[in-house]
């Protein structure tokens, strides 16, 4: 039992290390530096996704034969945490990290050979439609109708909350199919091209000021039945397969991590309440020393379910678990990066930032003035942004609720 | 020991809540917040001429009504309850508690009264944090006049603002409390830069930069070096404020919060049915019902010594800086993806207790003044 990498592991690092210093682009390091929320820049995000596909770690975890990577777990750890370190966009989870792999273990040959090739190259966009007005927490509730007529699906209801749907050109959603006696029951897991006609997609305007989530009116919308994956009415179980990827797909100890030294940077330069450094007055390095803790106890734990997920384990209520700890650490680093910020935090100047979608009703100053540096302009944003990270992807209460039943019995 | 208002005050509170519920919409509010005006001059004008809000804790030989905390403290809660980003704490309170102490020339208290003078407080530096006595800013004497070199930093309310109450050091180090002069100054002054944005509390706010800048010997408030005898009580009478304005806005969101629950249903049942919600808006209303009694405990000792008076306002800005982000944080959460938009008030209301946890000082500033003022006893 060690926690050390080995050589292989380290020869590894120093290939992609050298792979990011040479293709990110100061523009690049800028999108992902200047962030306001998980959601990077769409066009920047997608400039990166080139870049890495021509290298062929676009999608390092499909299987080798889709055109994924033939990495042992701990590379895959190391291949995220550099592009983190390296301050690299992100990229859209919703095609690569989620919706291939559904495709890729229910998907018909003719799905997988449209979509994954697509999906890599950024030609194909995906957003998930999954929640609905009236459910959310309670997803199996979702009503959107989808009526057999032909060979097609008719579709009509409504999705909300949608991430990046003005961007996406497809969807993968749920729908209802039949009313069974449990809920669960007659759904649908569909894919919907977003140029077909009846869709309307109206932007909402976030605390940020941000209109990255969108809500989506279908009326009538015909969808061929060869973009249903899985089986019709089958869709639950194609779903819950996806929402283990969406909740415990990669580690998220390195990105706290990089928070945290940010914090710390930030703290380092401003004043403090004895005119000292912020960073060295006593209540504020303990509260970053208790989230460095935290940070280096959930690495181990995460580290855990690594290797257990490399000897073939699945993640089970681990996802629930990191979900939490790593939402929960995010939401106290944003807490003190805007009580770093100082009276500075207060201003509101997102043309210092790269948000993740267009802003509603702001206009940035003539003179391009900023109150201080970018990353105070950044940190009141990524503040409110970051509340949803208790909220999405299935909410802490939610996932506690898991926990209680699912390891503890009850 | 008395914590009922007066008839006077039950009158004052009512007349305002009635008046706000009226005429204060949010939904306009928020537009003027965004244009370049930044508010809506008919607001203060009715709070001048209609509601007499601008004068009641004013003396009479101004014009004002001559009450005291507790009138302020009614006021301020209600203009956090309805939202309000017209400046009254920073005009009113911080800056008539001023100029209450240090008159200075032309009368401005009686405009603050009739609604014509307005003030934003020029208090914060790029390198002070959120000290207000850590002032880098100089003013020296030349001839007659004074010449002021500097910068100022999220100067509040300066599209509204028709002056500015700016402090400037005369003598002494950047953290002396003795050294600091007050001015009064208009905020058209020519040779003043000005940057002008938008806060995320949907106020408007400025940086400043001093280069030079002259002003008549008339502008100085008071003595020359001794601006923060009376910057000190205005600005723990402007604590107690905010901490009623706190309040309202708390409150408010509280119940909202709660009526939500009550109407949004999931898995077939209202969510405020499941008991971990239950708990948690019963820890946020244990958290504004201890904001409501750190605000009289600010507002009722802003008569006592010095350092009794500090650290009342101390504990007050402290508990409703608690207050603000647990309340705040935890109604969005209780929201869900709603709580995240600007479609509903919670959002506009978690903004403005976001700013109000830092305002006039965060959490910990205000703990390290409780504990330098309170006696270690072995
Ligand atoms: C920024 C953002 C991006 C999103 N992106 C997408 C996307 O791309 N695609 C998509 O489909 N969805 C997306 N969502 C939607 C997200 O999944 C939902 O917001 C989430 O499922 C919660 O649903 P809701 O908003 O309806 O809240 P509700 O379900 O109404 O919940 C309200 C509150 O009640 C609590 N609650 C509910 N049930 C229980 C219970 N049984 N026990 C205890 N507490 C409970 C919740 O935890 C929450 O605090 C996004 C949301 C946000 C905020
Ligand atoms: C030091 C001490 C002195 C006491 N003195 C007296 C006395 O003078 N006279 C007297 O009559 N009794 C007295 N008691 C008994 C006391 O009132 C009981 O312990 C108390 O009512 C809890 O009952 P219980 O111990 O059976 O625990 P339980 O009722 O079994 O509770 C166990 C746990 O479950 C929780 N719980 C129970 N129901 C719910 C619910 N609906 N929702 C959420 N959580 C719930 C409880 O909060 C607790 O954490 C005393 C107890 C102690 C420890």
């Amino acid at each position: 039992m060690d926690l050390e990498w080995s050589a292989a592991d380290l020869a590894f690092r120093d290939e992609v290390h050298a792979f990011l210093d040479e293709r990110l682009t100061p523009d690049l390091r800028r999108a992902g530096r200047l962030m306001t929320s998980v959601y990077a820049d769409h066009e920047a995000s997608m400039r990166w996704q080139a870049i890495l596909h021509e290298r062929g770690w676009a999608a390092p975890a499909w299987p080798v034969e889709y055109g994924g990577c033939d990495w042992t777990v701990t590379q895959h750890y190391l291949f995220s945490r550099e592009s983190i370190l390296a301050g690299a966009p992100p990229l859209s989870p919703m095609g690569i990290s989620m919706v291939a792999h559904v495709l890729i273990e229910f998907g018909t040959p003719e799905q997988k050979e449209f979509f994954l090739p697509r999906i890599l190259t950024g030609e194909v966009f995906f957003c998930q439609g999954y929640s609905e007005p009236e459910a959310g927490s309670d997803l199996a509730a979702l009503s959107m109708s989808a009526v057999e007529d032909g060979d097609d699906l008719v579709c009509t209801g409504s999705k909300i909350w949608t991430t990046h749907a003005t961007e996406a050109n497809w969807m993968f959603c749920l729908v209802r199919t039949s009313r069974a006696a449990k809920k669960q029951q007659g759904i649908t897991f569909l894919l919907i091209d977003m140029s077909s006609p009846g869709i309307e997609v109206r932007p909402l305007v976030m605390t940020s000021g941000e209109q990255i989530q969108n809500q989506e009116f279908f009326d009538h919308v015909r969808v061929p039945k060869a973009n249903v994956v899985g089986e019709i009415d089958d869709g639950w179980t194609v779903a819950k397969y996806l929402l283990e990827f969406e909740r415990g797909g990669s580690a998220a100890a390195p990105k706290l991590q990089v928070m945290a030294d940010q914090v710390a940077r930030a703290a380092a330069g401003q004043p403090g309440p004895d005119g000292g450094p912020l960073l060295e007055s006593p209540a504020f390095a303990a509260k970053l020393a208790d989230a460095r803790i935290r940070i280096d106890v959930l690495e181990v734990l995460e580290f855990r379910v690594l290797s257990a997920a490399a000897g073939g384990k699945n993640p089970g209520t681990a996802s629930s678990m990191l979900k939490i700890l790593g939402t929960e650490l995010s939401q106290t680093l944003t807490e003190l990066l805007l009580e770093a910020a100082g009276p500075r935090g207060r201003a509101y100047q997102p043309h210092a930032t790269r948000p993740g979608g267009p802003l509603a009703g702001f206009a940035p100053p003539a003179d391009g003035y900023v109150s201080g540096e970018e990353w105070q302009a950044v940190a009141p944003l990524r503040y409110f942004n970051d509340r949803a990270g208790t909220i999405y992807a299935g909410s802490n209460e939610i996932q506690r609720n898991i926990l209680a039943k699912a390891a503890l019995g009850l | 020991m008395d914590f009922s208002l007066t008839a006077e005050q039950q009158l004052l509170r009512d007349s305002l809540a009635d008046w706000l519920a009226d005429r204060y919409d949010l939904a306009r509010s928020r537009e003027a917040a965004a244009s370049e005006t930044g508010w809506q001059p008919e607001v203060w004008r009715s709070f001048a001429d209609d509601l007499g809000i601008l004068g009641a804790t004013l003396p009479e030989e101004v014009g004002g009504s001559g009450g005291g905390p507790v009138e302020a403290m009614v006021i301020a809660e209600q203009l956090g309850r309805a939202l309000v980003v017209e400046p009254y704490v920073d005009t009113v309170v911080l800056g008539g508690g001023v100029l209450r102490r240090l008159p200075g020339t032309g009368d401005p208290l009686e405009g603050i009264v009739a609604g014509s003078v307005r003030i934003a407080p020029a208090l914060l530096e790029p390198t002070s944090g959120h000290t207000a006595h850590s002032v880098a800013a100089t003013a020296r004497r030349d001839g007659g006049d004074w010449v002021l070199t500097g910068a100022k930093t999220v100067v509040p309310g300066v599209p509204q603002a028709t002056h500015l109450l700016l402090t400037a050091r005369t003598s002494g180090e950047q953290r002396d409390l003795d050294g600091i002069s007050l001015f009064l100054l208009p905020v058209d002054l020519p040779g003043l830069q000005v940057h002008r944005y938008r806060t995320i509390d949907d106020r408007h706010a400025a940086d400043l930069v001093l280069d030079d800048v002259r002003l008549p010997a008339a502008a100085l408030l008071g003595e020359e070096g001794r601006g923060w005898t009376a910057l000190s009580p205005a600005l723990d009478e402007a604590l107690a404020a905010l901490a009623a304005e706190a309040v309202g806005c708390l409150r408010r969101v509280l119940a909202d919060t709660v009526a939500y629950s009550k109407e949004r249903r999931q898995f077939g049942q209202p969510i405020g049915s499941f008991q971990a919600l239950q708990h948690r808006m019963v820890d946020m209303h244990l958290e504004v019902e201890q904001s409501v009694a750190a605000m009289y405990l600010a507002t009722l000792r802003l008569g006592a010594e010095p350092a009794e008076r500090a650290r009342a306002t101390s504990a007050a800005k402290v508990t409703i800086s608690r207050a603000a982000r647990f309340v705040g944080q935890n109604a969005v959460q209780l929201h869900g993806g709603m709580g995240m938009t600007q479609e509903l008030a919670i959002g506009h209301y978690f903004k403005r207790l976001t700013a109000i946890e830092y305002e006039l000082g965060p959490a910990d500033h205000h703990r390290a003044r409780y504990a330098a003022l309170t006696p270690t006893t072995g």
